[in-house]
């Protein structure tokens, strides 16, 4: 299995813990990657230029393409802009013309052939449960998380196709495999506030405020995010509302992170003391894998069949 | 003497050029707060911060970096390998150049006991030097009309310096060709080293350089005949090869030689070699008196900026010395386009249409902004939109092979314009539309706009969907700004629904200037909720876009 890793803008220089430990994983996983130099997945584009954000998004889009390669992103608001435009397209004509002929001018032929997708759903369905539980060498015993799914992963479920967008379960099942408890709360399937941070920054702080009680009262461990801007969004608020922050959250974790450490990866290159808050701690939570007793077995796949 | 006045003259002007230049590495600011500090300052600042890093051990580092990442261009090899070579071959051509040639008289001489530029290896090594850089611009003429994006930068003096740097070399080459088929030349040479005067002595010489070398001369000064060539060859062994290399070593010229055969007489009767003799060194020394104005002035400042780069921390180091390399970097870019071709957002440009948009011409703007000119307003605007457009990815910073952080002057320039009065493009356009719908709603009318609005949201096909509401209230349910705010309509204005219903019944003034579009957080949990399908949060993007496009002066 080969993807054009899209990496996004924000994570090269501001998470590269992430670039990083999802590559180990993917390795140990037997998937290559693909360096494709693409351009900003047009999120940011998006709120103010529509026809700019189609071009920019198309143009990824095309340039995984002439690679015949399907892209996997990390960021979720990648995923959802890329996909958001992907049926743009696919619904307007006039549009899907108008961005062949610019992208043609530079000699990409775009017919939108290739699929996007984010890490956890390559991890989950690509990869599968099954082979994931047979990596998992070691345990996250006792770890309570609480996950945020990401609101341009979720909605417009219809386009993204990510996961049923009142009760997902995708992530809550990769989290199970290592081991870890996904606590149920508030904020799960809200969102962090990130879309408004350099607009309105007090409505911003206000809604991550809640998601941090949120996860306090849920008296969760870790607070589990695969998204480049709430990552963001998170580092910049655990900052303003610092000292009340410590007290709700522990620390935050990429699932790449997680996976890695259960797969035995080496914690320090996972680089957990780079998310903020750190999440180094969490190495002590490691546990030798407990075999698992038939009937546990056959509920995880009774349940997996089911969802899938 | 003429000589010498114009060397004397070109290097006062470089030199009150560079002082001029470092004068403003300490004067100008390129963020508002820089100002404070005066040149005093600065300059204590930056060189106690240089004193502390060469004692604190990083001397090392910075002749690493002058060596690798300035000789070499270590920096560039990941990204372009042409671009990479040809920096390589320019520089390694142009310093040997200026050391074996421009300066052999004066340097090589003292190093190289022997020394004399007829002989080899220096002969020889003048034209290798010389064709490497002649391939290192080829090669950039030829990036520069097949890479996507450095074409569309190139400006007149990227183009001017590339034909003055070819008119310096091929001068140089065509004076070296001319001087080999030259008769007149030969007589000097001639009458300086070997002395002759017996005619038929003369003749034999003249023969065998004609013969193996090939000057030109007058029909019927020499001849072919084989005994006057040896005797010739033998004068020539006697009076010239000690300092004489074979002109075929000067491969180069010596080609050009062979095809300017058929015009050498005539040339060299109008005394060609002299004229060329003058473009030759006259256009070196105007490229030494221009260098501190033109972006020739890269082969100092960027040195100087890697070094620095290496030397100290742009986040801890002394503000008054962040001055000072903020100054420095506007005066280290080459306008090599790196930054462009592999800027995140360079593709906006076929659609928004502002260069300003590219860093090494937002770049320049900024270097034009914190001189003194701003220029009119609605460049300004268009300064802010190529600001506002960057989603700073640090491709630019990471890959500018000079070391200009890049984005660190960002943040100056959006500084600045908010100065100037032009702030966050997104907050304008919103407060415009909401003073507008304000207007509107304080007028006691009933606001319907019969019909007529389904066709201003059409950019995504599925906006038109707001005319499927039935209002039902799903979306506002959903929504967490309406959850979070105790009233929402005095904060929002409109909620989602009503928004949707607005446009219904046509009244776009009022939902493009509801504060739900402002602030919504496109979280989507609206459009999902949505029982028929109305694409709520896409419409409210849309809105945004309709309200941007009204501001820019495009009625939408
Ligand atoms: S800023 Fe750097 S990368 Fe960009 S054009 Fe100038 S020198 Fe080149
Ligand atoms: S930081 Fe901004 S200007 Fe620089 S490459 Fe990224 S988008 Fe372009
Ligand atoms: S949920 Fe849909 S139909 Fe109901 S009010 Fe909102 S937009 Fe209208
Ligand atoms: S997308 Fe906007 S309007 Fe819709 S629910 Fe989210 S915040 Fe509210």
């Amino acid at each position: 299995m080969r993807f054009a890793l899209f990496a996004g803008c924000q994570v090269p220089n501001f998470a590269p813990q992430y670039e990083t430990s999802s590559r180990l994983v993917l390795k140990k996983l037997g998937i290559k990657l693909t360096k494709v130099e693409f351009n900003c997945c047009g999120y940011p584009l998006r709120h103010q230029h529509f026809n700019s954000y189609l071009l920019a998004a198309a143009r990824n889009l095309a340039l995984a393409e002439a690679k015949g390669l399907d892209i996997l992103t990390l960021c979720k608001c990648c995923l959802g802009s890329l996909k958001r435009a992907q049926s743009f397209l696919a619904h307007n004509p006039d549009l899907m013309a108008a961005v062949k002929r610019e992208l043609a001018e530079e000699g990409l032929a775009f017919n939108g052939t290739a699929q996007v997708k984010h890490l956890q759903t390559v991890l989950h369905q690509d990869v599968g449960l099954e082979r994931l539980s047979d990596l998992v060498v070691r345990q996250m015993k006792g770890l309570r998380i609480a996950t945020l799914y990401g609101c341009h992963a979720l909605r417009p479920s219809r386009v993204t196709g990510f996961d049923n967008p009142y009760s997902p379960h995708l992530i809550d099942e990769l989290l199970e495999v290592i081991g870890a408890e996904s606590v149920p709360w508030a904020g799960k399937l809200k969102c962090c506030g990130a879309p408004l941070r350099e607009k309105n920054e007090v409505l911003s702080l206000s809604i991550i405020n809640q998601r941090f009680k949120e996860v306090g009262e849920a008296g969760a461990d870790v607070l589990n995010v695969d998204c480049s801007h709430t990552l963001l969004q998170i580092k910049w608020a655990f900052k303003m509302l610092w000292p009340r922050s410590v007290e709700l959250l522990k620390g935050v974790v990429l699932y790449p992170q997680l996976l890695g450490l259960a797969m035995g990866i080496a914690p320090e290159d996972l680089d957990l003391d780079e998310n903020r808050p750190r999440a180094g701690f969490l190495s002590n939570y490691l546990a030798p894998r407990t075999p698992v007793s038939p009937e546990e077995n056959s509920l995880v796949k009774r349940l997996s069949d089911h969802y899938i | 003497m003429f000589f010498k006045i114009s060397l004397l003259l070109a290097l006062a002007v470089c030199a009150a050029g560079l002082a001029h230049k470092i004068w403003s590495w300490l004067t100008i600011s390129i963020d508002k707060d820089d100002c404070q500090y005066p040149p005093g300052r600065r300059l204590a600042a930056t060189l106690s911060e240089l004193g502390r890093a060469v004692f604190s051990g990083r001397l090392g580092a910075m002749l690493r970096a002058l060596v690798l990442e300035g000789f070499l261009q270590m920096r560039s090899l990941g990204h372009s390998r042409t671009a990479w070579l040809a920096h390589v071959c320019i520089f390694i051509g142009f310093t040997g150049l200026l050391l074996f040639h421009a300066l052999g008289a004066q340097l090589t001489a003292t190093l190289f006991s022997g020394y004399y530029p007829t002989l080899d290896p220096w002969l020889l090594l003048r034209d290798l030097l010389g064709v490497m850089v002649l391939v290192g611009v080829g090669l950039i003429i030829y990036r520069r009309l097949t890479v996507q994006g450095l074409r569309r930068i190139t400006s007149t003096t990227d183009r001017m310096a590339i034909v003055f740097i070819t008119v310096v070399l091929l001068s140089g080459f065509a004076l070296q060709a001319l001087k080999i088929t030259s008769a007149t030349s030969f007589e000097s040479m001639q009458k300086e080293y070997a002395g002759l005067s017996a005619p038929r002595e003369l003749h034999a010489l003249r023969s065998a350089w004609a013969e193996d070398y090939g000057v030109i001369f007058a029909p019927g000064q020499t001849s072919r005949d084989a005994e006057v060539l040896a005797l010739g060859r033998k004068l020539s062994e006697d009076n010239c090869v000690d300092c004489h290399a074979p002109a075929q070593h000067a491969f180069a010229s010596y080609a050009l030689a062979a095809v300017m055969r058929p015009l050498a007489l005539t040339l060299d009767g109008l005394q060609a070699p002299q004229i060329l003799y003058y473009v030759h060194f006259l256009s070196c020394f105007i490229g030494l008196a221009l260098l501190p104005f033109t972006k020739f002035l890269h082969m100092v400042s960027g040195p100087l900026l890697l070094m620095t780069n290496a030397a100290v921390d742009r986040k801890t180091m002394d503000p008054a010395a962040r001055a000072t390399l903020r100054a420095l970097e506007m005066d280290a870019c080459s306008h090599c386009g790196t930054c462009t071709v592999h800027c995140s957002v360079a593709v906006t440009v076929h659609r928004i249409h502002n260069q300003d948009i590219l860093p090494s011409e937002k770049l320049s703007a900024l270097a034009t902004m914190v001189r003194g000119s701003n220029g009119d307003r609605n460049h300004l605007a268009q300064i802010r939109e190529g600001a506002y457009t960057c989603t700073n990815c640090y491709r630019c910073t990471r890959l500018c092979p000079l070391g200009i952080n890049l984005n660190d002057l960002w943040v100056a320039l959006k500084r600045n314009l908010y100065h100037e009065g032009f702030g966050d493009p997104y907050q304008e356009v919103a407060q415009r539309s909401q003073k507008a719908a304000e207007q509107s709603r304080s007028s006691d009318t009933v606001h319907v706009v019969s019909g007529g609005f389904q066709h201003g949201l059409k950019l995504s096909a599925q906006a038109g969907t707001f005319s499927g509401c039935y209002s039902c209230r799903q979306c506002t349910n959903a929504c967490p700004l309406v959850f979070m705010s105790e009233r929402p309509n005095e904060s929002l204005d409109l909620l989602p629904h009503q928004v949707m219903y607005s446009l219904g019944l046509g009244l776009k003034k009022e939902a493009m200037g509801a504060r739900l579009v402002w602030n919504c957080l496109t979280c989507y949990q609206c459009q999902e909720a949505c029982p028929n399908l109305v694409q709520v949060t896409d419409i409210l993007y849309e809105l945004r876009y309709l309200a941007a496009k009204a501001a820019s002066g495009l009625e939408a």
